[in-house]
C-alpha cells in the first residue's frame, strides 16, 4: 500500500494526497465551468452546449425527487454535487503520481520506517478514493436535510419521530450517510488498487489489456457512482422536506 | 499464520456472489422489457442504472473493506 504524506497542524492530521487532490478537482471544475459561461450566446455552440445540457440533466435529477417548485432551489447544489465528484472519480482513473522517496521527510510524517515498509509515495489520487472526503460529504448532506427539514416545517419534522417506527428511524439516521458514503468510496477505491496492482505486479504483456478494460469500467463506475450519490443526496433531503 | 488473508477471501468472494446473483436479475429483465417494447430504451436504461449502482453498493462496500483487510489497515 501506498504511504501518504501527513501534516500535523492544530493537533488534527491533513492528508497531502486528499488536498491535492481536491484542490485540483475543484480547480477543474471551476476552469470548466468558467470556460463554458464565456460570451453565451442565444444558439449555443461547444463547450455552452455541453454545460447547458449538463444543467438540464442536473434538472431531472432534482425533479425526480421534488416538485418543480421547490426543485430550483437545490439545482445548484446537484450541479455543484455531479460536476465535482464527476471529475473526482475520473481524474484518479487517469493520473495518479506515485513517487518513490529515498530521504525521509518527518514533516511531512514520511519517517524511516514508514517509508520501508510502504511501496512508494503517492502524492496524487482520486480525492473521493479516500472515506473522510466521501464521508464529509455525505454526513454535511444529511446535516443539510435536517436543517431543511427544519426550516420548512418544525411540526412537521417533529411530528415524523413521534410514530412506532422511531428505532428504526434512528438507525437509519446512522445507516443512510454511512451507506451513501461507503458506496462511493468503496468504487473508486477498489477500481484504483486494481489499476495499480495491474500495473506494478505482473508482466505488461498480460496485464496490458485488461488494464484498458479495466480502466474503460472505472471511467463508466465513476459517472454512475456520481449520478447515484447525487439521486440520493436529493432522494434524502426531500425525506425530510416533503411533508407526509 | 495470517488469517487476514482468508478473511480478505471471503469477504471478496462473498461479495461477487451477491453482486453476480442482484446484477444478472437487474439486467435480465432489463433485456426482456427492451425486447418487449423496444421503444423504452432510454428511459428503462437509466433507471436500470440507477439500480445498478444500489445494488452493487453493499458488494463493492465489501470488496473495500476486503482490501483494506488485505493490506492488514483495518
Amino acid at each position: 500500500m501506498e504511504l501518504t504524506p501527513k501534516v500535523q497542524f492544530l493537533g488534527l492530521t491533513f492528508d497531502v494526497t486528499v488536498m491535492i487532490g481536491t484542490l485540483f478537482s475543484a480547480l477543474v471544475v471551476f476552469l470548466l465551468s468558467l470556460w463554458a459561461t464565456r460570451r453565451l450566446q442565444m444558439r449555443p455552440h461547444g463547450w455552452q452546449n455541453a454545460m447547458e445540457m449538463l444543467v438540464d440533466f442536473c434538472r431531472g435529477i432534482t425533479r425526480m425527487a421534488f416538485d418543480d417548485r421547490t426543485a430550483e432551489r437545490y439545482l445548484a447544489m446537484t450541479i455543484t454535487l455531479f460536476l465535482f465528484i464527476f471529475v473526482a472519480n475520473e481524474l484518479g482513473v487517469m493520473l495518479m503520481v506515485v513517487a518513490d522517496v529515498h530521504h525521509p521527510i518527518p514533516w511531512l510524517g514520511l519517517t524511516e520506517e514508514a517509508l520501508k515498509e510502504s511501496h512508494g509515495v503517492s502524492w496524487f489520487k482520486s480525492p473521493t478514493a479516500d472515506l473522510n472526503v466521501t464521508l464529509a460529504m455525505a454526513v454535511a448532506i444529511a446535516l443539510y436535510g435536517h436543517y431543511a427539514g427544519i426550516r420548512a416545517s418544525l411540526r412537521n419534522y417533529v411530528g415524523h419521530y413521534m410514530s412506532p417506527l422511531l428505532p428504526i428511524h434512528l438507525i437509519e439516521e446512522f445507516s443512510k450517510p454511512l451507506t451513501h458514503a461507503m458506496r462511493l468510496w468503496a468504487n473508486i477505491f477498489a477500481g484504483e488498487i486494481l489499476i495499480t496492482v495491474m500495473l506494478t505486479m505482473g508482466s505488461p504483456l498480460i496485464t496490458g489489456a485488461p488494464l484498458l478494460v479495466w480502466m474503460g469500467f472505472s471511467l463508466f463506475v465513476g459517472v454512475i457512482q456520481a449520478y447515484i450519490f447525487t439521486v440520493l443526496a436529493n432522494v434524502y433531503i426531500s425525506q425530510k422536506v416533503t411533508a407526509h | 499464520m495470517e488469517l487476514n488473508f482468508l478473511a480478505a477471501g471471503i469477504m471478496v468472494g462473498l461479495a461477487a456472489l451477491g453482486a453476480a446473483i442482484g446484477n444478472s436479475m437487474l439486467f435480465s429483465k432489463y433485456v426482456e422489457g427492451v425486447a418487449r417494447q423496444p421503444e423504452v430504451r432510454g428511459t428503462l436504461f437509466g433507471q436500470t442504472m440507477i439500480l445498478f449502482g444500489l445494488i452493487e453498493a453493499l458488494p463493492i462496500i465489501g470488496v473495500g473493506l476486503g482490501i483494506m483487510v488485505f493490506f492488514d489497515l483495518l
